[in-house]
């Protein structure tokens, strides 16, 4: 399948030079040096400090997890804690939404989840959208363990400059999922964060499955995914 | 005339937005385009552009409002002028010299009326002021908004206006100046408060020029426009220090004339003194992180790969491939990764990916005439070094106890770095390291 967007996978980055890729990359598209594009890549263990971050959404301080070998990073914008490792996918759409003659930027949102809620679909993960909050989260009415609380398998948030978007999603894969015991995700209390691994093993079907081989499959459905439902419509 | 921004649309099911901070303050000049505030929208954050370039005139909602699409956020005055002091030591702060400069009045006023600027005419109108009593301190003496206000509040005649040709005042090196980059919010350095002085006459605005028989009018080509803003966003954006190294380079001399059969023989090209100089350079990068930066938003990115970009003259003029992951490559390495970049520079086959991502550079502008001189930094880079000529020097060694007169290969360096990141502490002790490096002529060959 052909698409408009470029997927390009850079492997494990810092996240500091993640922020200096994504205004380049922004850079580059508002001056039409490329194309659209999706960088994929996975970041180096940290966890992100927004503008507005709560102390009470961090169970752990900064230094005790500088000292655990999270680097933790203070983002100046908005937003709150969140967690990046290796083993969480991490996507930038780099799209120009006005060339694309989608200037919504909650339609983007949705598209993003939507392509994602189909890459889980391809793997077997019951995946759906909670009424009033950005995201991804199991449909725990057609998962193997409906009860508890809403468990949420991707973190999105977008930033658009001159409608060009930055910034986009981060689906936990394989990463170990004791990094959210130090922090609140988004400053959501009442859910608890999980992986494509665990809810695969959750559903019996974990049995066997090498990481890396998992990480893979799930970066390759995810970029069609993403090209199907970000790129140009008709492409 | 002010120009409203307001909310734009966002999206069908976007109603409303929070303003989650302010990029600029009243007063400050805003280029075309450039980010002015941020607005957060569920989990969306969209910077909103300044649709014309003016001064903020006015601020009309706080960080945390919540606004409707369509709100108007803030005013901008296309012809006002900054009105913070920086600006006098910052010339990107004032308008551009393409700014129109009519010198004669709009149709509607009358033959009598001074020259003056559209807003210091309705200034001046709102509060029933005859232009002509008010003296003028802006361009050929044209009335600015400020001179009605000046005139109004009592002030009556003002000082005599500044000569309409004065240069700009330098801006100096270590001078605070709160640059205002357009991607970023000023940097949060101590500015004293207290510097708040009147804003000088408007002397650097236009520069017009009127074309004399004879004159060449050379237009630019897309690279030299490129290259001509990159260099203004550089000094507006970086406070530039500059600090200079001598360096004794007998040593490399010595390995480089003891090598340079081998190495032609071995690797086809021939042993410079540029891979030497990049080479010492990597390895300071290296103990010295800071100058391995850049400054994006509020933070300092300290970065892992060193990847040195080599300052190049082309027939069309410069380009700065970089030489990527630097630190890993040998002396000879370096070598053969300068020489080909420069050779694809020359016959124009370098691809985007050896012109980008950039950590640090080294520009060696050649030859004669060059004793030393400051380069402007490539952003958003923090560090930028740049080589003077190399010649024998008679300096001072200590022989045997005794002081004594020695003849000796010399070069000056010089480092401009980005005040807003590295300290002078550490750029000295940087600059310093690398001469180190070159004077023990540690090098593998």
């Amino acid at each position: 399948m052909t698409s408009s967007l470029s997927v390009e996978w850079l492997g494990e980055r810092r996240y500091a030079d993640g922020l200096t890729l994504q205004d380049q990359s922004v850079a580059d598209r508002i001056a039409g040096r490329t194309g659209d594009r999706l960088i994929l890549l996975e970041h180096s263990a940290v966890i992100t400090l927004g503008r507005s971050t709560d102390p009470a959404n961090l169970h752990r301080t900064p230094d005790e997890m500088r000292a655990a070998g999270i680097d933790v990073y203070e983002v100046g914008r908005g937003g709150d804690v969140t967690y990046h490792a290796p083993g969480q996918l991490v996507g930038y759409p780099i799209l120009d939404l006005a060339g694309l003659d989608r200037k919504d930027v909650h339609d983007h949102l949705r598209r993003i989840e939507a392509a994602l809620m189909d890459a889980l679909e391809q793997l077997s993960v019951p995946a759906r959208r909670v009424e009033g909050r950005t995201g991804v989260f199991i449909d725990r009415a057609r998962s193997a363990r409906p009860d508890g609380p809403d468990r949420k398998i991707a973190s999105i948030g977008v930033g658009i400059r001159k409608w060009v978007t930055f910034h986009g999603f981060a689906l936990n894969v394989t990463l170990d999922l004791a990094g959210f015991d130090a922090i609140v995700p988004c400053g959501l209390s009442d859910v608890e964060m999980t992986s494509v691994l665990r809810e695969l093993e959750i559903e019996g079907k974990g049995e066997g499955l090498a990481a890396a081989t998992l990480d893979e499959q799930v970066r390759g459905l995810v970029g069609e995914a993403m090209c199907a439902r970000l790129g140009a419509e008709g492409s | 005339m002010t120009i409203a921004v307001d909310l734009p649309s966002l999206g069908e099911s976007v109603f409303e937005g929070t303003v989650s901070r302010w990029l600029v303050s009243v007063g400050e000049w805003v280029e075309i385009d450039q980010p002015i505030v941020e607005v957060t929208t569920d989990k969306v954050d969209a910077e909103i552009p300044a649709p014309q370039a003016g001064v903020i005139d006015e601020i009309l909602v706080s960080e945390g409002d919540v606004v409707e699409v369509g709100a108007v956020l803030a005013r901008i005055d296309p012809e006002g002028k900054p009105s913070a002091s920086p600006a006098a030591s910052e010339p990107a702060n004032v308008p551009p010299p393409s700014m129109p400069d009519p010198v004669a009045a709009p149709p509607s006023a009358g033959p009598t009326d001074p020259p003056a600027t559209p807003v210091a005419r309705r200034v001046a109108e709102e509060a029933a002021i005859d232009l002509r009593d008010v003296s003028g301190t802006g361009t050929a003496g044209r009335v600015t908004k400020e001179d009605v206000l000046r005139h109004q509040s009592g002030g009556g005649a003002t000082a005599p206006s500044a000569p309409v040709t004065a240069p700009s005042p330098p801006v100096t090196e270590a001078a605070p100046v709160q640059t205002a980059p357009p991607a970023a919010p000023a940097p949060t350095a101590p500015t004293a408060p207290a510097a708040r002085r009147p804003a000088p006459a408007r002397s650097n605005a236009s520069f017009g020029y009127e074309l004399q028989p004879g004159d060449r009018v050379i237009p630019m080509t897309p690279m030299r426009r490129i290259i001509s803003e990159h260099m203004v966003y550089s000094k507006r954006t970086s406070p530039h220090v500059g600090a200079v190294a001598e360096v004794d380079l007998s040593r490399v001399v010595k390995l480089r004339s003891q090598h340079k059969a081998a190495f032609q023989e071995s690797y086809g090209i021939p042993l410079t003194f540029l891979p030497f100089i990049v080479h010492a350079t990597v390895r300071a990068l290296r103990e010295v992180p800071a100058l391995n930066a850049s400054v994006v938003e509020d933070s300092i990115i300290e970065k892992q790969d060193i990847n040195v970009g080599v300052a190049t003259e082309t027939e069309k003029g410069l380009v700065v491939p970089v030489v990527r992951n630097a630190d890993r490559l040998s002396l000879a390495g370096t070598a053969m990764a300068i020489d080909d970049l420069a050779n694809r520079a020359r016959t124009k086959k370098l691809s985007a990916d050896d012109l980008r991502g950039g950590t640090f550079t080294i520009s060696n502008p050649g030859r004669q005439g060059n004793l030393y001189g400051f380069a402007i930094i490539n952003q958003p880079q923090v560090g930028i070094l740049r080589m003077g000529e190399i010649a024998k020097r008679a300096v001072v060694r200590t022989l045997d106890g005794e002081d004594a007169i020695v003849i000796r290969t010399m070069m000056y360096m010089a480092l401009s770095y980005d005040h807003r990141a590295v300290d002078g502490a550490p750029a000295n002790g940087f600059l310093y390291r690398i001469r180190e490096l070159l004077e023990a002529g540690d090098f593998d060959l």
